[in-house]
Order: C-alpha cells, then sequence, then structure tokens
C-alpha cells in the first residue's frame, strides 16, 4: 500500500483519537470509520462484543447548543 | 479513515487471516462452462492460492490445490480421465474428493496412497459459470441467485483488474458516485468525443439510504423529480455479500461479481439477462463470455462507457488503497456501514460459525429485490442506453440484445393499443 504522506497528520489524528471501547459494554471496539461532517470529526463505530453500532463525536471542552429561528 | 491494522485486516485474502477465512466460506465462478468444453483442465488462481479445475469425459468435475502432493508438479497440467486428474510426472490420480486413487510406480503392496489427499474443493455447473467452494467442509450449498437460473438472453463481459476487490465493493454502497462519474463526468467525456451522455445517469440524488437484509446491504436512492415511492427507494438494489452486487431496470437483470484472485487482482464480471416484458425465448446453446476493455494502447484508461468509469475509479485509487488518508463524509456512511459488515463477520467465523449469506438449505431459486424501473427513466430507453453506454456496447451479441429489446418493447406497445 502506498501512504499519501500529504495527511499524515490526519492519520495520526484518527490513530490518536478513534474511539477505542464500547460506551455500552466496555468491549474494544471492532471498528471505528472515521467521517468529517463541518467541523465535526465522527467515528462510526460497532462492538462485536455486545451489538452496540454508533457514532461518537468528539466535543472538545465546548458544549454548544443551538437557537431555533427567530 | 480506518488505522493501517484495520485496512490491513480488511483487505487481506490469504488463508489465515480473518478476512481470507471469511471469504473460504463462499463459492466463487472459476471458469466459463465452454472453457472446460473446449479443454478439460484449466489452472485457476482464487483467493492467492492456485488450483488445478477438472471436467472428466463422463461430466464429473473436480478442483484440487495445483502441487501435486507427490512433488509439487503442476495438476493443472494433468492428464483428465474418467473418474480424476492424473498428474502429468508420475502418474497419481485424484479424484473429485481429493483422494489418490493411484500410485502407479508404487508397488501394490508398499503404496501409500490412503496417507495422501489433494484437500479438493467442490465444483458445480450453474448458468454458463463453473462455480468452485475451496473452504472448510462440508461445503454450504451454491446460491441459485435469481439472474443465474431465470429465462432470459445472456452475456457476460469480464477484465482482470489490478486492485483490491474491497474497493469495488465499496463502490456498490456509493450511490452519489453515479451522479459525477455516469453524469457530469460522462457529459464531460461526450462532449470531447462526440456523443451524448444518458440523461438519466446525471440527476441529483436527494436523499441515500441503506438497510442490512440477509444477503447483504440494500442501497437505495431518492433522485430529483422522484419520491420515496419509486422503485429506486422502495425498491433499491442489493449488496450481495462479500462480492456481488445485484442491478438491474429496463428488463435487464445483472450480477455485477467481483472474485478476489488474489489480495491485489480482482476478476470484475456483468453476468447479465435480458428478459424485458414481452421476452420470447431465444435458444442460447453456449453464453457468450467477452473481455471489455480497461485501458488503450498507451495505457490511459478507457472511460466512455459505464463500467470503464468505475474501472478507473477503482484501478486509480491504487492496488490497495490508503484508508489511513482518506477523508470521508456523511454521504460516504455505506462504505463505513459495509466495513462494519465486514469486520462482524470475521468475528461470526472466528465462533465457527456460518457468515452472512452462506446458505445450506436445497433451494430452486433466491430472488433478490432490485428495482425495475431504474432512475425512473423508462424501460426501453433505460435498456437502450445501458446497450450503448455501457459495457454490453463490446459484446459479441450487442446486435441480438437490441432487437430482443425493441421487438419486446413493441409487442407491448401493440398489446396496450390492442
Amino acid at each position: 500500500m502506498t501512504v499519501d504522506t500529504r495527511f499524515a497528520a490526519d492519520a495520526a489524528a484518527h490513530r490518536r483519537d478513534a474511539p477505542r471501547f464500547c460506551p455500552q459494554c466496555a468491549g474494544g471496539l471492532a471498528i471505528a470509520t472515521e467521517f468529517w461532517e463541518a467541523d465535526d470529526r465522527r467515528f462510526y463505530c460497532s462492538c462485536t462484543g455486545c451489538g452496540w453500532t454508533g457514532e461518537i463525536t468528539p466535543t472538545g471542552a465546548v458544549a454548544a447548543g443551538h437557537e431555533p429561528d427567530h | 479513515m480506518l488505522t493501517a491494522e484495520q485496512n490491513d485486516e480488511l483487505t487481506q485474502v490469504d488463508a489465515g487471516t480473518p478476512m481470507g477465512e471469511v471469504l473460504r466460506r463462499y463459492w466463487y465462478p472459476v471458469a466459463f462452462t465452454r472453457e472446460l468444453a473446449e479443454f478439460p483442465v484449466k489452472r485457476v488462481e482464487l483467493l492467492g492460492e492456485f488450483f488445478a479445475l477438472w471436467k472428466s469425459p463422463s461430466g464429473r468435475m473436480g478442483i484440487v490445490p495445483e502441487a501435486c502432493p507427490h512433488r509439487k508438479a503442476s495438476l493443472a497440467y494433468g492428464v483428465v480421465e474418467a473418474d480424476g486428474i492424473r498428474c502429468p510426472y508420475h502418474g497419481w490420480v485424484f479424484d473429485a474428493d481429493g483422494r489418490c486413487t493411484e500410485q502407479p510406480a508404487e508397488r501394490d503392496n508398499t503404496q501409500f496412497q490412503d496417507r495422501v489427499k489433494a484437500q479438493a474443493g467442490k465444483v458445480e455447473e450453474m448458468g454458463g459459470l463453473i462455480w468452485a467452494y475451496v473452504g472448510p467442509m462440508p461445503a454450504p450449498e451454491l446460491p441459485r441467485f435469481d439472474t443465474y437460473v431465470m429465462d432470459g438472453y445472456r452475456d457476460i463481459g469480464w477484465a482482470d483488474l489490478p486492485c483490491n476487490y474491497v474497493q469495488i465493493m465499496e463502490n456498490a454502497v456509493d450511490p452519489h458516485h453515479v451522479e459525477f462519474l455516469h453524469g457530469r463526468y460522462f457529459e464531460f467525456v461526450g462532449k470531447h468525443e462526440g456523443f451524448v451522455a444518458p440523461a438519466s445517469f446525471g440527476k441529483e440524488h436527494v436523499k441515500i439510504g441503506f438497510t442490512a437484509f440477509e444477503w447483504g446491504i440494500i442501497k437505495r436512492r431518492v433522485l430529483k423529480g422522484a419520491s420515496e415511492e419509486n422503485d429506486d427507494w422502495k425498491v433499491g438494489h442489493p449488496l450481495v455479500f462479500p462480492y456481488n452486487m445485484r442491478v438491474g431496470g429496463g428488463g435487464i437483470h445483472q450480477m455485477q461479481i467481483r472474485v478476489p484472485i488474489n489480495r491485489t487482482t480482482t476478476r470484475f464480471m456483468l453476468y447479465t439477462v435480458h428478459s424485458p416484458d414481452g421476452y420470447e425465448h431465444v435458444d442460447q446453446p453456449q453464453i457468450p463470455d467477452y473481455k471489455i476493455p480497461v485501458t488503450d494502447a498507451n495505457g490511459v484508461h478507457v472511460t466512455n462507457y459505464v463500467e470503464g468509469q468505475d474501472i478507473m475509479a477503482w484501478v486509480t485509487q491504487g492496488a490497495i488503497t490508503d484508508r489511513t488518508t482518506e477523508h470521508l463524509g456523511r454521504s460516504d456512511i455505506g462504505v463505513a456501514m459495509l466495513r462494519k459488515m465486514f469486520r462482524e463477520q470475521m468475528d461470526v467465523v472466528a465462533r465457527g460459525q456460518d457468515p452472512l449469506g452462506v446458505i445450506r438449505e436445497q433451494h430452486e431459486r433466491i430472488d433478490l429485490p432490485c428495482e425495475k424501473d431504474k432512475f425512473h427513466a423508462g424501460g426501453a430507453q433505460f435498456a437502450l442506453d445501458f446497450c450503448d453506454m455501457g459495457s454490453t456496447r463490446f459484446s459479441p451479441v450487442l446486435d441480438t440484445i437490441k432487437k430482443i429489446h425493441i421487438s419486446a418493447a413493441d409487442k407491448i406497445a401493440a398489446e396496450k393499443a390492442g
């Protein structure tokens, strides 16, 4: 496999930040595919231990709300 | 984006690897029926291993690892006999179950043939293809998917592609690519080469969705001007785990087959059945197969037809695409779902269970869900676009196929008018 060195920092960030444990059973996650949406990094995760599947989105220190249209 | 370890695991095909063990639970097409009629033994590469595939004059078929257990000469150069294949080097014979039945150079009282077995797989013929199973016994049933057993007029296009099969399978859960690769890009190529690309392929996607089901993943889309009541969403079409995709529309039924020959070579096959409403049976003593172009004389990808565009995208991703530095978006969620499915099935096999889509019950036919009114383009028009703008344009029976669609459409129109 030829590694695309232009994005080595993204690969390193993925390796550092990808969730490792299932939020339901705390077992090791089988796979966490990272995708991006606007400013978010999202991880589509699957636990082969308990079957939990879901997305995990790191938020950092900020808990952002939203305002309805008015 | 995955880790390097996950990408490595996902793309393995060799025996003893988690994914290689999953892949060894399925049947694969390894030859055209006509090939063994022309010459009764063929060297076959499948899942990174070489085999000798043979068919005896009485119709018995077998597949064994290529290297003779005696001194490793190739059984693919063997002599096909009534009940097995004879090694060309010293004449040992192996039957369809892999039993050694003769060791001619050994004295009768010193033979050790019962101690040497060739680890044979299973072989069956279906729909103009020879299918092989080379995994652990007992072998499951060969799935009789609708395309292989339905009435209709057939042809098979194929090409060997220099890339891992997983990136081809990821394309099967990527609806958006149609709008651009077969829409905008097709238009661009057409402008430069002097043809008009089919309008239906460039329709804008409004919504996409994926549903896991017993054979894989159903892919759904709503295109601009349509709704969830249209076939593209209501029915969709399936990725058939782990190496097929069922597509169709306009009276065309197709299985797109992606056989992992080895880790970086995939045999891409387009098994197509033309069976529009109003179809009248046409005899086919032999199903024609034909190679589809990948690159031209200068090594440049041929992209003026639908599958050539797909091939360009798959192959230019690299022999094994670097998933550690890709950048997926929400529109790639089907790709993430497929990776999850692959990963889950590795664990299923590790637990000693059958993975998704392995069938052990005898059956006549498996009907797969597949939209009929594809891209709400109209049946006959979609079929003619498919013939002129897809790989069928290279088929040796193109004219017959077009006549079948036109006469079927005329017949239906006449019935409606009458």
